[in-house]
């Protein structure tokens, strides 16, 4: 009875905490290799080597997050990459311009929400899948990226790419407050609604959730949150590139596989999907401190891409199994 | 005499689909305070019915009443708003939330913007405690039972206090004490003034729980009368009895040759514990309620599925087949139900779709052997008079000529055993007509035939004995002289058949 009570007190909690069942083993890994990492790495311990390592986990990790909102809502982008590169761009050429550097922010996001809510409407007015939608849309964007700024070049204020790019930990700091805003996201009815019509949209439309209205949302809030990698990135490096944001695409899709993000919809979390995005970024540093070739990288990432996938399915198998 | 004003009502409506007609200008009535029973075989019109009343179908033409007064352009958001709540045989529920999101869900109590947990929480408590969940609210959908989801969704539907509740099969999956549970909470709810609409197979919950019956029957009320002074038998009489005129030919006695199947303790998938025998040129029918475990069965016989058996012979072969391959080789051949999908290649031309499963026969030193494949094709498409240029891709073909494709490819293999899965689904009457004489010719040649099928009529003229499937078992064995629609569907819902020999 008293449980029964607590449990009633606390719902919100402790469907929290419920969601982190099955990540344990996860969280122990990424432990462990950070724990490799900061011993072959003293210095990630201090302010400045954390930074450093959050500023290069810091794309990664949003970009995983768009992929994984699509992911959950049953969907999958292949223009993340090209829509980095167009944040990127848009930033560097607009940021010098008469709008300045907030206009330019702004530019950026508008362009992201835009382009990711016009996905969102083809995908699902028309009923095309993402794949194809997002694979044709990869070009297209790509294409748009390559008109603005034919060649790496434009404008970012010392400021910012200080600011975001420094020495200190504002990276780290704005993850956080992502966040803290897809908790929120996930307390609206509409958030909710991501992972219901991802795993069962007909049941989903049967209860009352406008899945069309949600499918754009997911696709609108990817949209934007891949637009801002591009900025920061520009202020990563000073300028903008039209193709910079090109390895994002499989990159985005290995974290949210790594962090248990399901293929067909409605299966996962972001918490997942955020430490899926840590492990590859200190598997990639580590393999660096420990002197693997850059072929032997893309191996060994690829092994354990395919073991995070198939341990799981191989573990139901066996306990299946009488 | 006082008359109750119905909650929820459709007059006269039709709907139909491709031409086709499901619903033949059907009445019915929801009254508050009444369960009241919706009965017929399969389609008879029944889901079609239930979607004209939740507000997902449109009527080709009547209308649908709310509280007395005709609604346009009902849509199911509209019925929902008038307080209709369906729970639906497939669940619309989402694995990963847990109970009190998934209950809430498309309802949710908000503050702000955002859920109000507290409020979910003590709202999805109550409608748990009614229908006796116990478990905590935060655990996730995808950790419960079938039937625990079940009465999930029966919570979800009681959540939005719904003044008329239409409850599709719910019982389906229930376990006994959960499906008392349920009929205490029907009782209740009917006390409180609900109007319920309860669709089930189970006449005994059925007679228990309500008290007014409507009956379809092909798209057209047979009955709608209080369920008082009518027995079983009575109920079974009104859902059945089809004038078949002159679509099937005339039964003959089967020359039976070896046994060619016999089964003791067979199991795969749904299906369990089957007994079964079955010889040459016999046709044997699987008959019951859909989903009862009879399409497991044929794919267990076929290698298609995991089967084990305490003794199995199957076309001179012991034990149960592992592959399909093996089947093929024993000489069993199986006709997909769902010819698209399974049986098919569709983009691809009607000669190729009837070569495939011979390709390899009839190739020579590992080349295709073109002259013979064209006289092949030309001998298929004369017997089983498939129209249409044998160069044109399938999907161009109506479903009956698709059908009959999907059944000739195999007969270049001359199969001993021919598995049937409901195969004149979708059909129009002619080529079923024909579908039949073939069956027939074959069956004189000495195949066995084992056809499954939905159609109570085509079991009944068609087969010279049917096996009845109920929850995975074979309820009953009819021979040919007990056969009757009754005596199947009685057996499908769990009447003792008389003199049934299991």
């Amino acid at each position: 009875m008293n449980i029964a009570f607590l449990s009633r007190q606390n719902l919100f909690f402790s469907v929290q905490r419920r969601r982190n069942r099955g990540l344990n083993g996860l969280y122990i890994v990424v432990g462990l290799f950070l724990l490799a990492y900061a011993m072959l790495f003293p210095g990630l311990l201090g302010i400045s080597g954390f930074s450093k390592f959050t500023q290069n986990w810091f794309p990664l990790a949003l970009v995983t997050m768009a992929q994984a909102l699509l992911m959950l809502n049953g969907g999958i982008s292949l223009a993340i990459g090209p829509l980095v590169s167009l944040g990127a761009v848009i930033a560097a050429t607009t940021m010098g311009g008469p709008l300045g550097p907030i206009g330019g922010l702004l530019a950026v996001a508008a362009s992201g929400l835009l382009v990711g809510a016009l996905i969102g409407v083809i995908v699902a007015q028309l009923r095309l899948p993402a794949i194809i939608v997002t694979l044709a849309g990869s070009f297209i964007i790509g294409g748009i990226a390559l008109i603005i700024l034919p060649r790496p070049g434009g404008f970012i204020p010392d400021w910012l790419s200080n600011l975001l790019a420094g020495n200190g930990p504002v990276a780290f700091g704005l993850l956080v407050l992502l966040l803290v805003c897809w908790k929120l996201f996930l307390a609206t009815p509409l958030g909710l609604g991501i992972y219901a019509v991802g795993d069962n949209p007909v049941g989903a439309f049967r209860s009352g959730v406008p899945v069309d209205r949600v499918r754009v949302t997911a696709f609108a809030l990817s949209g934007l949150l891949t637009a801002l990698v591009g900025l920061f990135v520009a202020a990563q490096t000073g300028s903008g590139d039209p193709v910079i944001g090109t390895p994002f695409t499989l990159n985005s899709i290995a974290g949210a596989v790594l962090g248990g993000v399901g293929f067909l919809g409605g299966k996962g979390t972001m918490r997942g999907a955020i430490c899926g995005s840590l492990l590859l970024s200190v598997m990639i540093n580590v393999m660096f401190f420990l002197g693997f070739s850059p072929v032997t990288q893309y191996v060994a990432q690829g092994l354990i891409i395919l073991a995070a996938v198939a341990i799981p399915e191989l573990t139901s198998q066996w306990s299946r199994k009488p | 005499m006082m008359k109750t004003l119905p909650l929820l009502e459709a007059r006269q409506v039709f709907k139909g689909f491709f031409g086709n007609p499901v619903l033949k200008g059907v009445d019915i009535a929801l009254e508050p305070g009444r369960v009241h029973a919706l009965l017929g075989e399969n389609g008879a019109g029944k889901s079609t019915l239930i979607n004209l009343l939740s507000g997902a179908l449109r009527p080709d033409s009547g209308e649908i009443r709310v509280d007395g007064v005709p609604v346009s352009r009902f849509h199911p958001a509209a019925a929902r708003a008038a307080g209709i709540a369906v729970v639906q045989q497939e669940l619309s529920l989402t694995a990963e939330l847990s109970i009190a999101e998934n209950i809430g869900l498309g309802a949710f109590p908000r503050r702000f913007g955002l859920i109000d947990y507290a409020a979910l929480s003590a709202r999805a408590s109550e409608v748990c405690e009614l229908v006796g969940l116990t478990e905590s609210l935060c655990t996730p959908v995808g950790d419960l039972s079938l039937g625990r989801r079940q009465m999930v969704e029966i919570a979800k539907a009681l959540f939005r206090k719904p003044r008329v509740l239409i409850l599709d099969e719910p019982t389906s999956s229930l376990s006994a004490h959960e499906a008392g549970i349920l009929s205490r909470l029907i009782e209740r709810l009917r006390g409180a003034g609900i109007a319920l609409l309860y669709i089930s197979h189970r006449l005994n919950e059925v007679q228990a729980l309500c008290s007014h019956v409507t009956v379809l029957k092909d798209g057209v009320v047979t009955a709608d009368q209080p369920l008082a002074g009518i027995d079983a038998q009575g109920l079974v009489r009104l859902m059945v009895g089809r004038d078949a005129g002159d679509l099937f030919p005339a039964w003959e006695l089967p020359r039976r040759g070896e046994e060619l199947i016999r089964l003791r303790g067979f199991s795969s998938g749904l299906a369990r514990d089957v007994d079964f025998s079955a010889s040459a040129g016999e046709i044997v029918g699987i008959g019951g309620l859909v989903g009862q475990g009879q399409e497991d069965f044929l794919l267990g016989l076929y290698g298609a599925m995991g089967s084990s058996a305490r003794e199995a012979v199957i076309a001179g072969r012991s034990g149960p087949l592992k592959s399909v391959e093996a089947a093929n080789a024993a000489g069993l051949a199986y006709v997909p139900a769902d010819r698209k999908r399974e049986g098919l290649v569709l983009p691809h031309s009607i000669a190729s779709n009837l070569l495939l499963p011979s390709l390899g026969r009839i190739a020579k030193l590992g080349l295709r052997d073109r002259g013979a494949e064209r006289n092949l094709v030309a001998r298929l498409v004369k017997r089983l008079r498939i129209k249409g240029e044998t160069s044109r891709p399938v999907q161009a073909l109506s479903g009956g000529n698709q059908q009959k494709v999907a059944l000739a490819k195999w007969l270049p293999l001359a199969p001993s055993v021919l598995l049937l899965n409901d195969p004149t689904r979708g059909v129009d009457i002619e080529t079923k007509r024909e579908i039949y004489l073939m069956l027939k010719s074959f069956a004189r040649e000495g195949t066995l035939i084992i056809l499954l099928s939905s159609d109570t009529p085509e079991l009944v003229h068609l087969c010279d004995r049917v096996t009845v499937f109920g929850e995975g078992r074979a309820v009953a064995t009819l021979p040919r002289e007990l056969i009757s629609e009754e005596a199947i569907v009685g057996a499908a819902m769990g009447i003792n058949p008389k003199g049934s020999a299991p």
